[in-house]
């Protein structure tokens, strides 16, 4: 370690009040003696002044705070009654059952209440973060879709043909992915059409969007990994092997499902009905006629 | 001195996690310099921490353990983004990021608080990645030299040497800043 930075080291720690007993002594001697050092106490102290004004550095959005929130009470309701409001009650409650607990260390009763608590955790606990993380999903592809409209996110790839599509996207995503062909309406006349394609990112990995079309709605079709991308909660539809998870927005629909790995989120204006989505994948298919209004 | 987790309060890590959320924030901030990846990193910690919880020991420092949570988030997404074709970033208007809100300051005063912010902010983003880390996990995480020490996985030493170049270089970055300061801190007083 150089001098200059032992000295650095010197000031912080002097500026901290770390300094004590003979260093403490020794330390003001030599600033007695050193204008440098002076000149650079008080630089520090600027400084030091300086960053402590600009505290909080970034502010954490409301949303954030109130998803963090989310995640914690929920794990902390699973050890408290929804009645119990007080924090303090809690942590009074807490510790007397503790104490209780412990006083009848080994007793039925106390074994019977830990094994309550430990399944009780080991049900609620995962529910809890799965629910969190299966709204971060919805939120996403809402954000997305909403960048799309708004023409943040314009396509990369334009195309009516899913083969061109599935081509695209070919060594782009981190997993296989490929649109089913194309199937000839029976009546010609398309209910909606496919638009193209872009990557985006969700949790830091490439992710699919697919954009559908018709002459006045645009709906898109999130796909990402099941492994980043949870799907759950919402109102559930089971339709075969599949269950699709319906949640309504501000101004939008956005039904989930997994298949095959694969997390999707298909987000449709709100203009638009449920049944009319659906027919994104299923207007050509034999069971259509479940979807008309 | 750093936040203990003695059991009885273990329920409670929403408590710490909200007293310590802007600072998780600022250093998520400050490693991806992007406000969508920022939040996406603060609430996977959140919930790898949940999930962690009842592993933790109780005299474990759970302020230092969060922070070493969501730099392995990190560190974990950059390694997969090496391997990973290249993506766009759906957020990256900075424009709109978010303010504290000081209520008790004159219109003036908060003025000259939002710039000397936003001037912090700037010579931060400016530094070396090691040097910005240290910075924010000090200064905005107020993390102990031993708790920086324990999420960079370096000795104390090697934190405070490096927290003293990282701060005379932040202080060249913002010596116009600091000497404006100082007159108005002088004018103030005379």
């Amino acid at each position: 370690m150089s001098r200059s930075d032992q000295r650095s080291i010197d000031i912080l720690l002097y500026l901290d009040d770390a300094l004590t007993g003979q260093k403490l002594e020794d330390f003001r001697a030599h600033l007695a003696g050193c204008s440098d050092c002076r000149e650079r106490l008080e630089e520090e102290l600027a400084l030091s002044s300086l960053l402590r004004k600009a505290r909080p550095l970034y502010l954490a959005p409301e949303a954030l705070r109130a998803r963090v929130a989310a995640v914690a009470t929920e794990q902390a309701s699973v050890f408290f009654p929804a009645s119990d409001r007080s924090r303090k009650t809690r942590i009074r409650n807490w510790t007397r059952w503790s104490r209780d607990v412990i006083r009848a260390a080994f007793s039925w009763k106390a074994l019977a209440a830990m094994t309550l608590v430990l399944i009780l955790s080991l049900v609620f606990v995962p529910k809890a973060v799965k629910r969190v993380r299966a709204m971060d999903y919805v939120e996403a592809a809402t954000k997305i879709h909403r960048n799309y409209l708004d023409g943040a996110l314009p396509l990369q790839c334009r195309s009516h043909s899913p083969e061109v599509v599935t081509a695209w996207f070919a060594g782009k995503t981190p997993f296989h992915f490929q649109l089913p062909p194309p199937h000839p309406a029976p009546n010609g006349k398309a209910v909606y059409w496919l638009a193209g394609a872009r990557l985006v990112s969700y949790k830091g990995s490439p992710a699919a969007l697919v954009a559908y079309e018709t002459p006045t709605e645009k709906i898109s079709l999130l796909v990402a990994s099941a492994k980043s991308a949870i799907v759950a909660g919402g109102d559930q539809v089971r339709s075969g092997d599949l269950t699709f998870h319906y949640r309504t927005g501000a101004n939008s629909e956005v039904v989930t499902w997994t298949n095959h790995g694969l997390a999707y989120a298909l987000v449709s204006p709100l203009s638009g009905s449920p049944q009319h989505s659906c027919l994104v994948c299923h207007q050509n298919m034999a069971d259509k006629n479940l979807f008309k209004q | 001195m750093g936040v203990t987790f003695p059991p009885e309060k273990r329920l409670f890590l929403g408590q710490i996690l909200d007293e310590v959320l802007d600072g998780l924030y600022g250093y998520a901030m400050v490693l991806s310099r992007d406000r969508t990846e920022a939040e996406d990193l603060v609430q996977e910690t959140c919930v790898r921490a949940v999930q962690a919880i009842e592993s933790l020991r109780p005299d474990s420092n759970v302020k230092g353990w969060l922070f070493t949570i969501l730099r392995n988030i990190w560190l974990n997404q950059l390694r997969q983004r090496r391997a990973a074709p290249k993506t766009v970033e759906l957020d990256v208007d900075e424009s709109t990021a978010e303010f504290a809100v000081e209520t008790s300051k004159d219109p003036y005063a908060l003025y000259v608080s939002k710039v000397e912010r936003e001037q912090v902010r700037e010579a931060i983003q400016q530094l070396s990645e090691e040097f910005r880390e240290i910075i924010v996990l000090r200064e905005y995480g107020e993390l102990s030299y031993q708790e920086i020490a324990s999420v960079l996985g370096c000795p104390a030493g090697t934190v405070m040497s490096r927290l003293g170049r990282a701060r005379s270089k932040l202080r060249s970055l913002l010596s116009g800043s600091l000497r404006t300061s100082h007159r108005r801190a002088k004018g103030a007083a005379e």
